[in-house]
């Protein structure tokens, strides 16, 4: 008896130990990062864990040091937090309205609908790259926020997640919603929305992760510094200014922080509606 | 009673329908017709040269090494990231308590952008730093960047990192949703460690990984940020994937039409072969009786 207890102790001591080994070797390139961006110039990339730390990366951001040249740091956070904002919020709406219609209401030629979203999203989307560039210069919104902002507001991911759940949601709370005179809109947003609060959680932090840390497609539709994305500043900053690697770790740790803050605040809805999602 | 939802479908869908017209139908068929022309992105006129650009993809050695970098991806982020994934979802499946906050941790590599972890990398793999110091000292020395081989494998190993909390969560829910009673009639009948793995986790696990596998497959095509930001597609072409090709081809060498005809080509080369993976994977659970 006391030995398969003590066995049993032994077993949980090495697995919580494996775990945390391995969650410790995962974690340990964010750690790296912030230790970096406070660490001794002398020291950066020199050192696994530095050992002597200053705020000279974080002043240089903002300064431009001995260039005297700042790089517009809080615009381009400016404009990575107004773009990512502006584009999930447009990809949320929309993926619940489309979602809506495609699972509670019967109208003619829903099924076409939802066969071409389905073709529409296993198309290899590389395609519409060069295209969707000169859309955006036909329409006039190259180096504007409208073509950061309006080409990515849908999201076909979503849709199909808002769809898949919505068509579990019992049609006995929308009649009864109807019969309280409630208007379609008002369902949407008074019924179906706070059912699915654990999954738009999940949903949320995915687009917004996913618009935030896009490259290519804000790489390509602004040049202006003023309009630039943090994510895009900070890959600019990487060849010429590589020889400032502090900054540039510092840079990252500005664009780091927001989601992971926001996927805290978020962790434990998150995991639920995970859990919800997948099954 | 019949209700006539027709036109609240239509004005539902209609963000949908908008966008698929605007930014999906119309640039599928500017593609189509740009890829038969010698456009260079800015001149005002061109020619049309048929299949001049075509011919041209086929026979460029960059275009080849684009082909071939996705399937050299594939053989080592796939199989990567489904043996983490696995020992992470099974690791921490197996954990009485704190299971989510462990999954929570091993997920935040997913939130990070391409660019961050590819700087991180490139200061962790430089010159002197402190990795390739002590490797100096034992007399190895590798240019991880600048090494076919290495940047491949590099390249792999961040998608990896960043994959793999993602794709351990998905196992976990389908781990969790297996019937503990199997196991206990399997104790029963004898069966134990390993054996009750092989025969009854992997089984019983097969959706949630054929998902995982799907995704994973699908990632190899996408690749831009880490080639673009590491390797530049380098050295000799070694980490050019299509995306990293059209990009150069349209962007750098202001080639619109033939890069148009090499988005096509690659197109083509990903719905051939994710359909042939997706063909391949259910062929491999049905023969073992997965499905």
């Amino acid at each position: 008896m006391v030995g398969s207890k003590n066995n049993k102790r032994t077993r949980l001591v090495i697995l919580y130990s494996l775990a945390s080994i391995l969650l410790l070797v995962m974690v340990y390139p964010y750690l790296y990062m912030v230790l970096n961006s406070f660490a001794d110039w002398k020291q950066v990339d020199k050192k696994l864990i530095p050992t002597s730390y200053t705020l000279q990366s974080y002043s240089w951001l903002f300064t431009g040091g001995e260039s005297g040249i700042a790089r517009p740091w809080l615009g381009a956070f400016f404009n990575s937090v107004i773009v990512s904002l502006a584009s999930t919020a447009l990809m949320m709406l929309f993926a619940v309205m489309v979602a809506y219609a495609l699972s509670k209401l019967k109208f003619r030629g829903r099924d076409t609908v939802n066969n071409f979203i389905l073709f529409h999203m296993f198309f290899p989307s590389i395609i519409l790259l060069i295209p969707s560039f000169l859309i955006i210069q036909k329409l006039g919104w190259y180096d504007t926020y409208w073509a950061l902002i309006i080409p990515k507001g849908m999201s076909l991911w979503a849709i199909f997640m808002y769809t898949n759940f919505f068509k579990a949601v019992p049609t006995v709370f929308i009649e009864a919603a109807k019969l309280d005179g409630a208007k379609d809109f008002q369902i949407l947003y008074r019924v179906m929305i706070p059912m699915s609060k654990s999954i738009t959680s999940v949903i949320f932090l995915f687009l917004l992760m996913e618009r935030w840390t896009e490259l290519l497609w804000d790489m390509i539709m602004v040049q202006n510094d003023n309009m630039l994305t943090l994510n895009v500043l900070l890959s600019q900053m990487f060849g010429p200014y590589a020889t400032y690697p502090g900054p540039l770790y510092a840079g990252s740790v500005l664009l780091s922080l927001p989601i992971i803050i926001l996927f805290i605040i978020f962790g434990k809805n998150f995991q639920q509606g995970m859990q919800v999602s997948l099954k | 009673m019949k209700e006539n939802n027709n036109r609240l479908g239509w004005f539902f869908t209609s963000p949908y329908l908008l966008y698929s017209i605007v930014f999906f139908l119309i640039p599928l068929i500017w593609s189509f017709y740009l890829s038969f022309t010698n456009w260079d992105l800015i001149a005002p006129d061109f020619q049309y040269i048929g299949f001049d650009n075509f011919v041209k993809a086929i026979k460029s050695p960059s275009v080849h090494a684009a082909f071939w970098v996705t399937y050299k991806f594939m053989l080592v982020f796939v199989p990567l990231v489904s043996v983490m994934a696995l020992i992470v979802a099974v690791l921490v499946h197996s954990l009485p308590r704190y299971k989510s906050l462990f999954l929570v941790g091993f997920f935040l590599p997913y939130l990070s952008s391409g660019v961050v972890s590819s700087l991180i990398v490139q200061g962790f793999l430089s010159f002197n730093s402190p990795v390739n110091i002590s490797l100096r000292k034992i007399g190895i020395h590798i240019d991880w960047l600048g090494t076919s081989w290495s940047a491949l494998f590099i390249v792999g190993l961040i998608l990896a990192w960043k994959f793999t909390g993602y794709y351990a969560l998905i196992l976990t829910a389908s781990l969790e949703s297996i019937d503990q009673e199997v196991y206990e009639a399997a104790a029963i009948d004898g069966v134990t460690g390993n054996q009750r793995f092989w025969s009854i986790t992997l089984p019983l696990l097969y959706p949630g990984f054929y998902t995982t596998l799907i995704l994973a497959f699908g990632v190899t095509f996408g690749i831009f940020t880490e080639v673009y930001q590491l390797t530049g597609g380098g050295p000799n072409f070694a980490t050019n994937t299509w995306q990293m090709e059209i990009f150069s081809q349209a962007f750098k060498n202001l080639q619109a039409g033939y890069a148009s005809a090499v988005a096509l080509l690659a197109a083509i080369a990903t719905f051939i072969s994710i359909y042939i993976i997706r063909k391949l994977l259910e062929m491999w659970g049905a023969r073992n009786g997965w499905v």
